[in-house]
């Protein structure tokens, strides 16, 4: 089985779901901030930022659900369940994406929450 | 990442079946001990190895703890009635800035490290760190550097701007030295810091036995990881906001001077995206110990390995999204309040995450009651309450009231005290024999257990009560009005409690122990690999290096004790005198080297001195004796890079044992030193984006920017800059290129054409401001462009000594076509300058264009 | 909303066990801002103990109990259920609670309000009123509000940054150089509270304080009157009025109506009629008055105003006559 092998895996497969939000977080942040600070009038709406973050929103939880489920298939490699604590390369390689996907649940709930804000603050004040 | 291919033997690895004869046993032990003892005499101060370097490391941070302990017992008995002159306004500045300072810097960062450095290698079976040297001589700077910051408060000198420095306080209005010092000492420290990162990260990665795959290495690795990989990019915005404040200090250039288009947020921003992350570098690597004791207690390995090893990774990420909730009263957009605290309030499920996994691992065992297991207890119910209340402040409306108060002092000791003093000191009962060979006492350690937690809440319950009745922090008295007077009479009497139970413990560490027996081997009955030592220790870290099946070898790998003692395993001699231990790959711990290590030496000590004079001058202004003293720092590193690194070996490879040959020498991204190098140039870029980042948010903030009176650099001279930049870059990958193909000439000829175009590169990038006039102390437009060219032009200076190393090397036959460790490392360098120089050029010449 | 009035609920009998009568206090709230948060805490209080006494039974049962051990089967269970479902439910709900509230927080009052500019100095703070109709008007120290009309602060700094804090009344916000910020107040309770600088901001950070007088609208507008009139010199005051010019005490503070005109100091025109001294330091009565004069940098570390020490207790007197008569 070649896929499991070492050349074929790398440990920034683990810091992909959080490098999503981060990249979402920021985006959002940045664009809220340079909104009310360069376009936006004093007491302006929000308006476009929230439906930019909106968007990141969308974007971001698509691509988790692809990792999460890359890394739920990894992890029910032959039907094998966790703690995936063998000497070898399939357990690895399944625990490997067992951790992939616990972290793109975590970052997933980390935007939802990220996104309830633009639901509830509707302008720059 | 490729290995270069060596012998891999098929299959699972057994241990020698039979053992070795009993009198070459003796001989391989012999030979261990001769090459992995320390000097004796005044020579025992030049040791390098974890196992004296981390013990010195722990001790001195546990130094700092007491001090700083002190400083607020001195506090408590200021704020223990109201309208107090027990001390002054102006020593409980002092105090209070100190202490707060040297907890974080000098003993919760520091104690990670230190701990770090004794037990990682123990418990991934290797001799030694990667970088024996790096870590001492970050040990050496924290030394100095520490004595410096906390010596000055015995001359009335001590900063006195609180721990996060918040200027124009800590600029304009406090001339003295106090914030030269915490500014240029704490920098020297998170130097330090980042180079003992970098040795834990390599050692994480590339230094574990063979066989531990990622699935399989000890919790307490992961987040040591976690928490080294956090400090390689929380610190640099540290140190680019110091470097920012203390420039305009002594030069005037007004990054934070709203005067002249500065502003004082900025530092806000820049301290707690450090400040935030801080907390959890704090918080990790204490809590991994308790990931240690659970198990073993529980009898049972961890319930939810995956799940610990998510929140590790997780809450790292995490906490680098929650900075503005230290600003959530600035007058910030709602949106923003709003994105933080929703990061702020996610924040907290991997943090529960992980006492869930220990609470589910207690209740699938049958708990064996203990000392460590009794602080473990005492630091969960803390922290869980201190969780809670950091969850209150995460809601920015609450936190509108709570913020600035006791009740946020009470909020954070709960969280550091519950989430790392209890931890270690569950540690240090739990660890203290692989350290000193016997066990401390178990009564000693029950009284203090009860004397620190009691005093701990009798200290902090209150708080909480003292700051929503309006009592602001870093207040030197309170008016009785206020009614909180009971309240914090409360809390003084609780320190001194705490304080005793702090006192038991540092008599039951100190206490004559020569007439008490050794502890057993494995006195806990613990799984992991650090238990294998012998008592007493042995200098050697481990008699052979096993191959590892399980994530609790110990318990589950027969006769594995046995087998590691006979030398059944690889490396279980020294027969060339040298130190060695095993490098092996990344993910799934096959072993690719016999890496060799250096042995004792003095530089480390010297470099640190040198370069600490850099720092301790610079506070006092003596910028010649500073500069001095930093290139005589320079000159002693490249003597200790040039003597102790990148040797060449006297044969290509050996055998390790169980069959298996190794390579001696590997370079590019197969040596650890390239992984070094690059998380080091990692750091330095993540400070420089900072930078980049202080120009963007001044951006933000004004109206028009650049400024129109500004004539800004223009962009042909920035043009020339990266031409020339680009021209050398490509030179010295030409260089690396010849030197392997063994093209004597072309090498030469290359590298020298890299150092050319070096210098005129750096020459072109300062022409751009200069030839426009721009003045760096009028306006923080100008300063930010001059602070990205300087700091570009530094960058380009520390490539240009690399490639005039090399050049020097190649010469004198250390660099060959073979060997070329330093090659790899130098072209590495390079693609960090080339990019550095890239943004600097599209920030300072494009942006203005684009705008 | 069913949940409101048990949370207040809750917070009266809060309030009733600790006895949060405070003037300074969070959980004593007299406005819509401050009784928000209070609410919040009180939810959030009860909320999080039965968490914490939940996780903490949990952790005594699994070390103390005599027990059978359990599958790990039911630790993932538990790792799932208790970690994060719960969790994530919980924070999500919390998290729309604040999040709701956080806009009449930050809102600004509406068109029309009575504005009043804070500036935080080492270690004081410069009160200027500006109503719609009529002159505005500086004081020092002390700020006195209508009870039900809401007021709009605009706060900045003259120095380092401070913070704006009148716990009963609402959430703090800083003051920051370079920078204007808002908050804006409705009290609606009658009496006297005590607002405090919160962000360290120098040596007598301790001593940056102010009172803070809601009367009720009439009264208001009658001390608004009285503020905005210059200063009357009773007769018996005659001599400490010449000390004070002798002194040079106006070369750093106003008294409107006299020659004292400059503004590096506090504004005296009214300072008799304030119920503080030195920012929250001392009741303002003649005893304080003459420790202020003589022994101003003891009293309060750092100040910038200079000891009046070597001034004859005679001519001291005097002066603290004067001073409270500007009422």
């Amino acid at each position: 089985m070649s896929s499991v092998d070492e050349e074929h895996a790398s440990l920034w497969a683990l810091a992909v779901p959080p490098l999503i939000w981060a990249t979402h977080f920021l985006l959002s942040y940045w664009t809220a901030a340079v909104w009310c600070a360069k376009f936006a009038d004093a007491g302006g709406s929000l308006a476009l930022a929230r439906l930019a973050i909106a968007v990141y929103s969308a974007l971001a939880l698509a691509a988790l659900a692809l990792t999460g489920y890359q890394g739920y298939r990894r992890h029910h490699l032959e039907q094998r369940a966790a703690p995936h604590d063998e000497d070898s390369p399939e357990s690895r390689y399944r625990f490997m994406g067992y951790a992939a996907m616990l972290l793109s649940g975590l970052s997933a709930i980390a935007i939802v929450y990220a996104t309830l804000v633009v639901l509830y603050i509707r302008s720059c004040v | 990442m490729r290995e270069q291919d060596a012998e891999r033997p098929s299959g699972d690895v057994q241990p020698l079946a039979e053992a070795p004869p009993e009198s070459l046993q003796r001989a391989q032990a012999e030979r261990l001990i001769e090459v992995w003892d320390a000097p004796s005499g005044w020579r025992y101060w030049s040791a390098v190895n974890n196992t004296e370097v981390g013990v010195w490391y722990t001790a001195l941070a546990f130094l700092f703890l007491l001090y700083a302990g002190v400083l607020a017992l001195l506090m408590r008995i200021q704020l223990a009635v109201p309208n107090n002159d027990f001390l002054s306004a102006d020593f409980y500045n002092q105090a209070f800035t100190v202490h707060g300072s040297v907890m974080m810097f000098l003993f919760a960062i520091p104690i990670f490290e230190a701990v770090a450095v004794v037990l990682m290698p123990q418990m991934l079976g290797a001799r030694d760190l990667p970088f024996p040297r790096l870590a001492a001589f970050g040990f050496w700077c924290f030394l100095i550097g520490g004595i410096f910051l906390c010596g000055s408060i015995f001359f009335d000198a001590a900063p006195r701007g609180g721990w996060f420095m918040y200027p124009p306080l800590t600029s304009a209005f406090q001339p003295d030295i106090g914030p030269d010092i915490w500014l240029l000492g704490f920098s020297f420290i998170e130097v330090a810091a980042i180079a003992s990162a970098v040795e834990l990260i390599v050692g994480a990665l590339k230094c574990r036995p063979p066989g531990m795959r990622i699935n399989l290495i000890p919790l307490y690795a992961w987040y040591a990881l976690v928490g080294a990989i956090m400090i390689v990019f929380a610190f640099p915005p540290l140190i680019a906001g110091s470097m920012m404040l203390e420039v305009e200090r002594a030069f005037h250039w007004p990054f934070f001077d709203a005067a002249r288009g500065g502003d004082p947020l900025l530092w806000q921003h820049l301290f707690w995206l450090f400040g935030h992350p801080e907390v959890y570098i704090i918080f990790l690597p204490s809590i991994a110990l308790v990931a240690m004791i659970v198990p073993t207690f529980a009898r049972k390995p961890m319930v939810g390995y995956g799940w610990v090893v998510l929140a590790a990774i997780g809450t790292g990420f995490l906490s680098f999204g929650l900075w503005v909730h230290h600003m959530y009263t600035t007058g910030l957009p709602g949106v923003s309040l709003g994105l933080f605290s929703a990061a702020s309030t996610a924040v907290a499920i991997p943090t529960g995450v992980q006492f869930f996994c220990f609470l589910a691992t207690l209740l699938a065992g049958r708990v064996v009651r203990s000392v460590p297991m009794l602080w473990v207890l005492g630091s969960l119910a803390i922290f869980v309450l201190g969780g809670l209340t950091g969850v209150m402040v995460a809601i920015a409306t609450f936190d509108f009231q709570a913020h600035d108060t006791y009740f946020v002092v009470a909020h954070f000791h709960y969280v550091l005290i519950g989430g790392a003093i209890f931890p270690l000191i569950a540690g240090l009962y739990y660890f203290y024999p692989i350290v000193a060979d016997r066990k401390l006492s178990d009564r000693l350690g029950t009284i203090a257990f009860w004397l620190a937690f009691v005093g701990f809440n009798l200290t902090f319950l209150p708080m909480h009560l003292s700051g929503l009745r309006g009592m602001p922090r870093r207040v030197f008295t309170y008016p009785s009005q206020l009614g909180v007077d009971d309240l914090n009479l409360t809390s003084s009497v609780g320190a001194f409690v705490l304080a005793a139970g702090i006192a038991v413990v540092v008599w039951d560490v100190l206490r004559p122990k020569r007439s008490q027996p050794y502890a057993p081997r494995n006195p806990w009955n613990a799984g992991t690999l650090e238990w294998v030592q012998d008592m007493p220790a042995k200098p050697w870290g481990i008699r052979s290096i096993p191959e590892i099946d399980t994530r609790y070898p110990l318990w589950d790998q027969p006769n594995l004790l046995r087998d590691i003692d006979e030398g059944r395993f690889y490396l279980p001699d020294a027969e060339e005198g040298k130190r060695e231990t095993l490098v092996t790959s990344v993910v799934d711990a096959q072993p690719v080297q016999c890496q060799r290590l250096p042995g004792p030496s003095f530089l480390p000590l010297l470099s640190a001195v040198t370069v600490g004079g850099f720092f301790v001058f610079g506070t006092f202004g003596w910028w010649r004796l500073a500069i001095l003293s930093f290139m005589v720092g320079i000159g002693l590193i490249c003597v200790w890079l040039w003597t102790g690194t990148a040797l060449h070996p006297e044969k290509p490879d050996k055998d390790v044992g169980l069959g298996l040959r190794l390579p001696l020498y590997l370079s590019g991204t197969a040596s650890v030193g390239w992984w070094g190098t690059f998380v080091t140039m990692l750091a330095a870029f993540t400070a420089y984006v900072c930078i980049v980042f202080g120009y963007f948010f001044f951006w933000t903030v004004h109206e028009d920017f650049p400024p129109a009176h500004a004539s800004g650099p223009g962009w042909r001279w920035p043009l020339v800059s990266l031409l020339l930049f680009l021209a050398a870059w490509s030179a010295t990958l030409l260089a690396r290129r010849a030197n392997a193909r063994d093209e004597v000439a072309l090498h030469y000829g290359a590298q020298l054409a890299a150092l050319g175009f070096s210098v005129a590169a750096g020459a072109a990038l300062l022409a751009g401001p200069l030839t426009t006039h721009m003045d760096p102390t009028r306006h923080a437009y100008e300063a930010s462009v001059w602070l990205l060219v300087a700091w570009t032009v530094l960058h380009l200076g520390l490539a240009v000594i690399m490639s005039a190393f090399c050049l020097v090397a190649r010469a004198a036959g250390r660099i060959t076509a073979r060997y070329d460790i330093d090659l790899h490392n130098t072209v590495l360098v390079w693609h960090f300058t080339l990019l550095t120089a890239a943004m600097t050029v599209a920030v300072i010449a494009g942006f203005p264009l684009a705008t | 909303m069913g949940s409101t009035l048990s949370a207040r609920a809750v917070a009266a009998s809060g309030l009733a066990v600790s006895g949060c009568t405070g003037v300074q206090s969070a959980l004593a709230p007299s406005g819509p801002a401050a009784r928000d948060i209070a609410e919040l805490f009180w939810i959030m209080t009860v909320g999080g103990g039965l968490i914490f006494v939940a996780v903490l039974a949990l952790a005594l049962y699994a070390v103390y109990a005599p027990r059978e051990p359990r599958s790990v089967r039911f630790g993932h269970g538990l790792i799932l259920g208790g970690a994060v479902v719960f969790p994530t439910l919980v924070l999500g709900a919390l998290l729309v609670y604040g999040l709701r509230m956080l806009p009449s927080q930050l809102a600004p009052a509406p068109p029309g309000s009575l504005r009043v500019h804070v500036e935080g100095l080492q270690w004081w703070w410069r009160v200027r009123y500006e109503p719609r109709a009529g002159e505005g008007f500086e004081l020092a120290n002390e700020i006195v509000l209508p009870r039900g009309r809401p007021v709009q602060f605009l706060l900045t700094s003259a120095d380092v940054i401070h913070s704006f804090w009148i716990p009963s009344l609402a959430g703090k916000v800083d003051m920051i150089p370079g920078r204007a910020t808002r908050l804006a107040v409705t009290a609606t309770r009658a009496g006297e509270y005590r607002g405090a600088c919160a962000e360290y901001c120098g040596t007598s950070h301790a001593w940056m304080a102010f009172s803070v007088r809601v009367l009720e609208p009439a009264d208001f507008d009658a001390w608004l009157a009285g503020q905005r009139a210059p200063a009357r010199v009773v007769a018996e005051a005659e001599p400490g009025r010449r000390a004070f010019a002798e002194y040079g005490c106006g070369a750093c503070h106003t008294v409107r109506g006299e020659v004292a005109r400059a503004s590096l100091a506090p504004d005296l025109t009214h300072v008799g009629s304030r119920l503080t001294l030195g920012a929250g330091l001392f009741s303002n009565d003649d005893r304080s008055r003459l420790r202020w004069l003589t022994n101003t940098d003891v009293v309060k570390p750092g100040v910038h105003m200079p000891a009046f020490g070597m001034v004859p207790a005679a001519r001291l007197r005097d002066l603290s006559v004067y001073l409270g008569s500007l009422q």
